[in-house]
């Protein structure tokens, strides 16, 4: 029925093990655990990866050539700054509200993980394909809010409330155009389901059907991740680094991962959702045209976060709510006409 | 407006994306210093100097000490000559008021030392140590 | 029924956008300012009392500490008034070569300030850009003086070595690149639409707020006043050339930084002119190495990149100056920043801090 490689890979895999161990229920339950840890192998190393793309787009946007020096053409640079953070002294400052000022930042890594269970990578190839899955997708990376907060809150320290603050109101009011700019994607497939949605785009992707759902969509996105131009909740130059402010050594490491697992989540987002996902021409497998999409919105993302500069909180509240919402809405609302006109059509 | 002025911002970003880039790969490649720049050690110049402490008198902040003794024929001899690059501000005051241009800079431009005592030296000694290096 | 309350958010002395050592006390209802106190004193000193106990000579190191990126307005500025001190003719060559350092100083000196806004903005890029250009005139100081930040390069009587014809050809190419240089600034920043809405309407001092508060360079000229001290005075060879003085009209942060982006169009302007008519001579004036001006005081204002610079000189007839008054542009600038960001969201309160361009070393002196 599938023919993604990874697919065809794993069932060869599964078919191996059968009759070695014979029970095929712990044997799916192996096949499980081998599933989870590759996926967080891909948040560890996307997060190595993207350390280094980072710096080295921005550098090159910048007229620098960016980190050269640890490894050829600076390769091991994101391993040394680990190395770095994991043996920094782990400070707890005095007066903070010790147990939440711990958890958040393990907190905030697990949805940003969790949403990898949902990404279909191939064809055939997704964790969870659960019916419900684009809500489930929005309903878990919007628990991301709460540990911002609770980092915010419990380090007793007025930049990061501050920063914690600004998490809630510009997370909580950006999910509502996006879920509504999402919409669109729902009516045209008939189905909540992630492989059905890029099934759906075999003929025609949907960033041609549905434009203004595409820029709204990616507004939020960078928006939802605390990208640059929207990154109020870091805000370097007003508020220093917001809910991250107090955190020193692998804690504030633990925010990074979680960033930029979040950053190569909404290039695969984007993808998936609006470029086909892993579908393209034949001469390439359906793997590959899945990361080179991905990355390629994930550049595209850079790209704009470092020429732009930073918008000001109540600008974007009122962006949010009185331009991307209404815009939403009639996208929605242009969206059911032309599919009761296709359908009167044909 | 209406987001012309984003994309046209983004244009710029591209070009340098992938234009020419501005770095100069520091400790491989080193930048000339000018003819006039002022920075490093002071060039002592033994047989011109005549020790007559011009140059520590009009020193702003007292970043030159020079011992000068007398022999027995009142013949003067530098015996010391310390420069601290810690109070000195590179202004050439210095240099400028040598009747004798017997002091220059060294054009050494890497003169960050790890500890603070590093930042005081002997520019006689440092002389002596070039005349033997060159013989 | 819910309370709120206002609290106060100590904004430096280290932070990353507080161009410096400045604190900044705001206090805050929620995101919105209710009061900004700039608390200085971080970076003093003592430079006017380290004066007296200097020759006139040995002082003129000290003024390139004061405004450490437009050193060499500065330089004039203590040169200009121990001149008018002790009676000095500056020979013709050395007024023009003077006013090129100066405005090219100006140039440098607005580069920091688009670097240091657009970075308090939020792009790093635009400070890269900035300090990528700034780098060419830091460059043409390093031929022309030996130094790229502390030139002290202008003396009392003229300046300590003539300019070579390697820096007069640099200039000119420098001076032909700057229409290029503006061009991306202006696709980069200026037509942002999110630039624009962050800056235009933002932290208005009025025109008539910007006299009393005493406010004097770009910041007055914003608020739509043609005070420029080049043109009142007309100290040097100023009032031989031929520029204007660009004027704002509102006030805001907009206007702020527009009028600098202006004024380097003017500054390469007055650069054009003197290198085309500089002429030939002595570029030092006679002057007694123990410079010892006659008993008196005496008082001049140039126009620094920040405003109105004024030196006060009182001599008692030594060869030290009895007592030096320095009056710091960013010092009285600095004032308006309580009336600026009332009223303004936190976001505002860092562009509106780098709008009036302070700097440190000048405000604490």
């Amino acid at each position: 029925m599938h023919n993604g490689i990874l697919y065809l890979a794993g069932q060869s895999l599964k078919e191996l093990m059968l009759p070695i161990i014979g029970s095929e229920l712990i044997v799916n339950l192996i096949m499980t655990l081998i599933c989870i840890g590759i996926l967080f192998m891909l948040v560890a190393v996307s997060a190595l990866v993207f350390t280094l793309g980072e710096r080295k787009v921005c550098a090159w946007i910048q007229v620098r050539i960016g980190p050269n020096r640890v490894g050829p053409w600076g390769l091991l640079q994101s391993t040394a700054d680990m190395l770095k953070l994991l043996t920094k002294e782990d400070i707890i400052p005095h007066g903070v509200d010790r147990w939440m000022w711990v958890l958040s930042p393990i907190l905030i890594f697990i949805p940003a993980a969790m949403v990898y269970a949902l990404y279909p990578f191939d064809d055939g190839v997704i964790f969870a394909d659960v019916n419900i899955g684009l809500f489930l997708l929005i309903a878990i990376s919007s628990q991301s809010v709460l540990p911002f907060l609770m980092g915010g809150y419990a380090s007793n320290s007025k930049y990061a409330m501050l920063g914690g603050m600004r998490t809630v109101a510009q997370m909580l009011s950006y999910e509502v155009p996006m879920v509504i700019a999402l919409m669109g994607i729902v009516m045209i497939t008939g189905s909540l389901k992630m492989s059905a949605i890029v099934e759906a785009q075999s003929n025609i992707w949907f960033i041609f059907l549905q434009p203004i759902a595409f820029l709204i969509f990616m507004v939020t996105c960078l928006v939802e991740s605390n990208r640059p131009p929207f990154n109020m909740v870091e805000g370097e130059s007003e508020i220093i680094a917001g809910p991250f402010t107090e955190y020193t050594g692998m804690r504030w490491a633990l925010f990074f991962l979680a960033e930029f697992a979040n950053l190569l989540s909404i290039g695969i987002l984007t993808a998936t959702l609006f470029l086909g996902g892993w579908q393209g021409p034949d001469f390439l497998p359906g793997q590959l045209w899945f990361w080179i999409k991905a990355f390629l919105m994930v550049l595209i993302y850079q790209w704009i976060g470092w020429t732009f500069p930073r918008t000001r909180m109540d600008t974007i509240l009122s962006f949010g709510w009185k331009v991307l919402l209404p815009l939403a809405l009639v996208n929605l609302l242009l969206t059911g006409f032309g599919i009761y006109i296709f359908k009167w059509l044909l | 407006m209406w987001g012309k002025g984003l994309v046209t911002g983004l244009k710029v970003t591209w070009g340098h994306f992938f234009g020419k880039k501005e770095t100069v790969y520091y400790p491989e490649e080193k930048l000339p210093m000018t003819e006039r720049f002022r920075g490093g050690h002071l060039m002592l110049d033994v047989e011109k100097c005549i020790g007559c402490k011009v140059c520590a008198m009009n020193c702003p902040n007292a970043a030159l000490k020079l011992t000068v003794e007398m022999d027995e024929n009142k013949k003067r001899h530098m015996t010391s000559y310390v420069h601290d690059i810690g109070r000195c501000m590179y202004c050439d005051l210095c240099i400028e008021a040598c009747n004798f241009k017997a002091l220059k800079w060294d054009q050494n431009y890497e003169s960050a030392t790890y500890f603070k005592e590093d930042l005081i030296y002997d520019a006689v000694e440092e002389a002596k140590n070039r005349r033997d290096g060159n013989e | 029924m819910a309370t709120t309350e206002k609290f106060v958010l100590n904004m430096g002395p280290q932070h990353p956008s507080t161009h410096g050592v400045l604190q900044v006390q705001v206090e805050l209802d929620g995101e919105n300012i209710v009061g900004a106190k700039p608390v200085m004193g971080y970076l003093h000193r003592g430079i006017e009392k380290l004066m007296e106990s200097r020759t006139y000579q040995q002082c003129v190191p000290f003024t390139d500490r004061l405004d450490y990126v437009s050193s060499m307005n500065n330089n004039l500025g203590f040169c200009m008034a121990v001149e008018k001190l002790a009676g000095i003719e500056v020979p013709e060559r050395a007024q023009y070569i003077r006013t090129i350092c100066c405005e090219l100083n100006r140039i440098a000196s607005h580069h920091v300030f688009i670097g240091s806004l657009t970075n308090d903005l939020g792009s790093a890029t635009g400070m890269i850009y900035a300090f990528r250009d700034r780098e060419k005139i830091l460059d043409l100081f390093n031929i022309i003086c030996g130094a790229r930040m502390t030139c002290h390069y202008i003396r009392i009587g003229g300046v300590i070595a003539d300019a070579q014809d390697e820096f007069l050809q640099k200039t000119e190419e420098f001076i032909n690149y700057v229409p290029e240089m503006l061009d991306e600034y202006d696709r980069l920043f200026t037509g942002n639409e999110i630039f624009q809405k962050r800056m235009q309407g933002t932290s208005i001092i009025s025109k008539e707020d910007a006299l009393r508060f005493g406010m004097s360079g770009p910041n007055i000229r914003a608020s739509g006043w043609d005070y420029d001290i080049r043109k009142i005075d007309k100290y040097g060879i100023y009032g031989k050339l031929d520029f204007d003085i660009p004027v704002g009209k509102t006030g805001d942060n907009w206007d702020r930084y527009i009028i600098r982006l202006q004024e380097i169009v003017e500054s390469a302007k007055i650069i054009r002119q003197c290198l085309d008519n500089m002429p030939e001579g002595p570029f030092m004036a006679k002057v007694p190495k123990m410079l010892k001006p006659p008993k008196g005081d005496a008082y001049h204002r140039v126009e620094n990149t920040r405003g109105e610079l004024g030196f006060y000189i009182v001599s008692d007839g030594t060869n030290k100056p009895y007592r030096v008054h320095i009056r710091r542009p960013s010092f009285i600038n600095l004032q308006a920043l309580d009336h600026m960001c009332k009223g303004m969201v936190l976001a505002d309160a860092v562009t509106a801090f780098a709008t009036i361009d302070p700097l440190m070393g000048e405000v604490d002196c």
